[in-house]
């Protein structure tokens, strides 16, 4: 234990947390069922997992209170666990941050694993996918509620596997197989990232706790922090999307839908976000690293955005509009504004999650249609699942009132407030473009007449399994943004977080001057570009003139798309050509000119000279040779036996 | 009789008492043979360290046959009989009783080679225990050329470690010297002896550019042998980095640790990347073998203590996935009478037991976290980068990236895609195929979440909690 000299620092009042450890585990305890006796357990796996992850849940909000204790200056709760090798002690912190994102992953998890129960109904493999549901789970909590970076590592890894064997769910289609392993194979370069940042953690800190790494955050140099934050922001990159690691985003799609909206949309891919936020000290002690991550955060927010106007895929639309809202976050926390992007992930849950379960609502009813351009008329035939999509998108756009518009607000504004007035105008100027693909998205497959073939089936039994989850989901993606974040520094939210970024905010206000224009004068700002982007949707897809020669009018803007937005900036080719391929040109240069040519040319002539002896030999007696072999060794072993035997008799 | 020689004994043996028995019983010769494998799992564990000695020489220098494990080899052994108690058991090839009888006999002389304390013991069975391989690739294998090149090879590295051991004995006055502190040469002859074993063991592991005979070898041999071959034997080299050269001529090992760790970081980039684009399943795994252990390669050229502890878990789980993959894409083999990627896909579907283990062997071989390979590879990449060597690190990174492509590939072209039509149907894993497998796999989970035990070197273990050295 502890010995002289060294004092640890360790997040989160230590004891004895028994919920919290249980919550933690009975996800795993699920995936575990699930999987090892999935054929019997049939359509009782679904409701087996849910049922877990509820009692998770409700488990987290009973530990509320442990998890938003402080006393002596340590916030939240911290179970010590186990040690892992020497000098590798793994523990569970439950305080403000991961009581957050646990709520949202047992909660809003909960409504998607019960909407999957319909969902996946029928499906050949049903116990199978909700075994691996509960398995990312139980590996997205070992991620946010570790008190460590390889415990995090250990979740980092996990809920990548996780989110590659949903991916490749459907393994029959060549398209989902090929998905999962770009997104595995990109998670990875992000896993390398964050181990790079463990080593360099080491060697400066002597430890891998979040608490020690903290303390010392302010005695490492410049150039230590640095290169820390930048290697974790590699994999903050790869695991939330962000440019130039995005593109495994939109072919993730290939994975039935209730995982896009758990995995692609709520919890995952904002694992970076959570990266972030926790390692504030750290990057609060190096303002370029502040500056990389909020630079990449916007440019990742545009990108996605304008990526979005041009997809015909309901999925992909709202994978892009995830990409880009993302970007949002990271911006936000990237800039040190964490409370803003923190909430912004928190809004983003609910109203994706929302939006990918009503666009799942259309998928399911149209007998796995996915364009947009093919749907049309919608509203008639399926009032609810047009609600729900029209609530998404108005809480998306950042519709004054709704969730979106608070969190997106405290982000474009906080992007201001550290002193980065260009990432406030491209957060503003995305928030147009979000409104208009948004809306284009729901003009067009909801306004109008139906321009597909497949028949609409809506309802039957056990069609209220579906719709439950997502009309659960509404009320907080409405209206939980007016009630936590309004009123700035006395909302209720900044409350919440206080132990955890008070002092920067007070840190940050002291260093930059008080921006020129006030909140409430951005918000308006917003509020109108917004409503542009919103006019220009309708008046090219809502418009009694649009509606009219739809169909016409939907194919020429497919064929006039520009090259670079349907090749999307070319950043798979790029890829393709500066990796991929020169890395398969060297492997066959390798394996198929230097190895037999070059370096087995010493020993050729040899062995070719032997290989003749040998087949001489074979083809004359071959028992013959192996019963040389036998005696060989078998002599070998009379002659230590005769020696043990001489040595025992001694 | 002392345990430890019973473990060594009784394979070889047994394996010869094999013969005798009616040609063509398979299913009694394989259950001779994975009892006798169980039996001497059981006395490595029960002998433990203790050892077993008898001078053998006093002119011109002294040397005993004498056996004992170290730390090291205790979990080298102990890896050794478990992977042949899985090989036996699974064990599906013409002639079964004469294959079964090389296995053991392959067992037995490897784990004379792994308990050998004695320096000129260790290069006997150096050359003993590729006899067994030889024959197995002379009358199983695919072309008797690969068995030459095999022999030719390692017989060179055998001849090398002989004179190196020789020279040694005369300089040193004994060769009783392994697992014994203080033993350290230095001068005059030194560096060339620290060639004669470097060369041997660097062709043994392989270390590019000496890998050329392993690829077709590791293709070639019967899958039952080469998983006991690439998962034990190819250990022998890096055993003896990691008790002989590091601890009889430490000075040499750290002043050529650059070309060491150039070598090891060649070996490491070139498999990922031949890897990456071959058809042949079993191909695929053998040069990520030689990726996989050319870290392990640096690890030891970094001689920092959190690495070498790395090292040797790294070994333990590369033998475990590495054996484990070789019998699953046997099982594949036999199932579908081809290993060529383009050939094969659509299994998962019929075979979802075959499709989970082979997944949970890739996923331990691309290092993910809470499997054996995880640990290995973490703690060698802290100690070489706290070693100052930020390069290898780098390269290493790089090389994990590719393994995650490369063995999903591998993965992913047997088991997903749709069903074919030009494959037979074959059944799922019988429950004996399972049972020959799941210890490996159950190991690679255990080990992954509980490594500490393989934790042997003392700098680490005394380290006070939550800190690191």
């Amino acid at each position: 234990m502890g010995d002289v000299g060294v004092t640890h620092h360790v997040l989160g009042v230590a004891g004895s947390y028994p919920m919290l450890l249980a919550l933690w585990l009975l996800p795993l305890a699920g995936a575990v069922i699930c999987w090892a006796f999935g054929p019997q357990l049939r359509a009782m796996a679904g409701w087996l997992v849910s049922a877990l992850v509820g009692a998770s849940f409700v488990l987290a909000v009973l530990s509320w209170r442990d998890g938003t204790q402080s006393a002596a200056g340590a916030a939240g709760a911290n179970q010590p666990l186990f040690s892992w090798m020497p000098g590798f002690d793994f523990g569970l912190l439950l305080d403000p941050l991961s009581l957050l994102w646990t709520f949202i992953i047992t909660g809003v998890g909960f409504l998607i694993v019960f909407y999957s129960i319909g969902y996946m109904q029928g499906d050949r493999a049903f116990a199978r996918f909700f075994a691996y549901m509960s398995f990312f789970v139980f590996a997205m909590l070992t991620l946010v509620l570790s008190d460590n970076f390889v415990g995090l590592l250990v979740g980092w890894g996990l809920v990548g596997l996780a989110s590659y064997f949903l991916i490749g769910f459907w393994f029959e289609r060549p398209s989902a197989v090929a998905a999962a392993r770009k997104a595995f194979v990109i998670n990875v370069v992000g896993d390398v990232g964050v181990m790079l940042a463990i080593f360099v953690i080491i060697v400066h800190v002597h430890s891998i706790g979040f608490g020690d790494t903290f303390a010392a955050a302010g005695t490492l140099s410049a150039a230590v922090v640095l290169t820390i934050c930048v290697a974790l922001f590699i994999g903050a990159a790869a695991k939330s999307a962000q440019v130039p690691l995005h593109t495994w985003l939109a072919d993730a799609m290939e994975g039935p839908t209730p995982v896009s909206a758990l995995i692609h949309a709520a919890t995952m891919v904002t694992a970076g976000v959570y990266l972030i936020a926790r390692c504030a000290p750290l990057w609060n002690a190096s303002h370029e690293a502040q500056l990389v991550v909020g630079t990449i955060g916007g440019l990742t927010a545009l990108l996605g955005a304008i990526l979005g106007t041009a997809q015909w895929d309901i999925k992909r639309i709202l994978a892009y509009s995830t990409m880009s809202q993302i970007g949002y976050m990271i911006m936000g926390v990237g800039v040190g504004a964490y409370e803003a992007g923190v909430a912004q992930f928190f809004t983003h849950a609910f109203f994706k999650a929302q939006l990918f379960l009503g666009a799942g609502l259309v998928i399911h009813a149209l007998s796995d249609e996915q364009d947009i351009r093919r749907m049309g008329g919608l509203w008639k035939k399926m009032p609810f699942a047009f609600w729900v999509m029209l609530t998404g998108v108005l809480s998306i756009s950042g519709v004054p009132g709704f969730s979106g518009f608070f969190s997106k607000d405290e982000v474009i504004y906080g992007a201001l407030q550290h002193g980065h007035p260009w990432l406030d105008a491209i957060g503003i100027v995305t928030a147009g473009i979000t409104a208009y693909y948004m809306f284009r998205l729901l003009f067009v497959a909801f306004l109008g007449e139906y321009r597909g073939e497949a028949p609409v089936h809506v309802g039957g039994a056990g069609s209220w399994i579906m719709n439950v989850p997502v009309a659960i989901l509404v009320v907080p993606s409405v209206a939980i943004g007016g009630a936590l974040l309004f009123g700035g520094d006395a909302s209720p939210w900044a409350h919440f977080f206080a132990p955890l970024f008070a002092a920067q905010a007070h840190l940050a206000a002291a260093q930059t001057p008080a921006p020129a224009i006030s909140e409430n004068f951005t918000s308006v700002i917003v509020v109108i570009v917004v409503a542009i982007g919103f006019a220009i949707a309708w008046q090219r897809y809502a418009t009694a003139t649009a509606q009219r020669d739809a169909v016409d009018r939907l194919r020429t803007e497919s064929e006039k798309m520009p090259a670079v937005l349907t090749n999307l900036f070319y950043f798979d080719a790029a890829i393709d050509v500066i990796f991929i391929r020169p890395s398969q040109a060297l492997g066959r240069f390798f394996g198929q000119v230097l190895d037999p040519r070059v370096l087995d040319g010493a020993v050729r002539e040899i062995v070719v000279t032997a290989g003749w002896l040998g087949t001489l030999v074979r083809s004359l007696q071959t028992g013959l040779l192996r019963a040389y072999a036998l005696i060989l060794v078998f002599g070998a072993a009379c002659f230590i036996a005769y020696y043990a035997i001489a040595g025992a008799a001694h | 009789m002392p345990l430890v020689l019973v473990s060594i004994l009784l394979p070889i043996v047994a394996g010869a008492l094999l013969v005798t028995l009616p040609r063509g019983d398979r299913v009694l010769s394989r259950a001779i043979g994975t009892v006798v494998a169980a039996i001497t799992f059981g006395t490595v564990l029960a002998a433990g360290t203790g050892d077993w000695s008898v001078r053998w020489l006093s002119r011109p220098f002294e040397s005993a046959f004498h056996f004992g494990a170290t730390p090291i080899s205790y979990w080298i052994a102990l890896l050794l009989a478990l992977c042949t108690a899985c090989a036996v058991a699974a064990c599906r090839v013409e002639r079964t009783r004469d294959f079964v009888a090389l296995l053991l006999a392959l067992e037995g002389t490897m784990l004379g080679l792994f308990l050998a304390r004695d320096l000129l013991v260790f290069a006997l069975f150096w050359d003993l225990m590729l006899v067994p391989v030889f024959f197995a690739l002379i009358g199983w294998g695919e072309h008797p050329a690969t068995a030459w090149r095999y022999f030719i090879y390692n017989f060179a590295g055998g001849l090398t470690l002989l004179l190196a051991t020789a020279a040694f004995g005369v300089i040193y006055g004994s060769t009783d010297v392994i697992g014994r502190g203080g033993a350290a040469l230095a001068g005059g002859w030194a560096p060339w002896i620290y060639a004669g074993f470097a060369f041997a063991f660097l062709v043994k592991t392989p270390v590019w550019p000496l890998h050329t005979w392993m690829p077709p070898t590791y293709s070639g041999l019967p899958s039952p042998m080469v998983s006991v071959v690439s998962g034990v034997q190819s250990k022998a080299g890096l055993y003896g980095f990691l008790v002989i050269a590091t601890a009889l001529l430490p000075a040499y090992v750290h002043q050529y640790a650059t070309p060491l760790m150039v070598l090891g970081g060649i070996s490491l980039i070139y498999g990922a990347v031949v890897a990456l684009v071959q058809n042949d399943a079993k191909r695929i795994v053998a040069y990520s073998s030689l990726s996989h252990l050319g870290l392990i390669v640096i690890a030891i050229a970094s001689a920092n203590p959190l690495a070498l502890d790395g090292a040797l878990v790294y070994i333990v789980a590369h033998g475990l996935f590495s054996a484990a993959l070789f019998l699953l894409l046997g099982y594949v083999e036999e199932r579908e009478g081809t290993r060529g990627l383009p050939r094969l896909g659509g299994l998962g579907w019929m075979n979802p037991r075959l499709g989970g283990a082979l997944c949970i062997a890739v996923l331990a071989a691309l290092g993910l976290p809470g499997l054996a390979g995880f640990a290995g590879e973490l703690l060698i990449l802290i100690g070489v980068y706290q070693a100052g060597y930020v390069w290898p690190v780098i390269v290493a990174l790089v090389a994990i990236v590719l393994a995650s492509a490369y063995m999903l590939r591998l993965y992913q072209d047997i088991m997903n895609g749709p069903q074919r039509e030009d494959l037979p149907i074959r059944a799922d894993l019988t429950w004996l195929e399972g049972l020959a497998v799941a210890p490996l796999l159950a190991a690679l989970l255990l080990i992954g979440v509980f490594p500490k035990p393989l934790l042997v070197n003392a700098a680490i273990t005394s380290a006070q909690s939550g800190t690191l050295p």
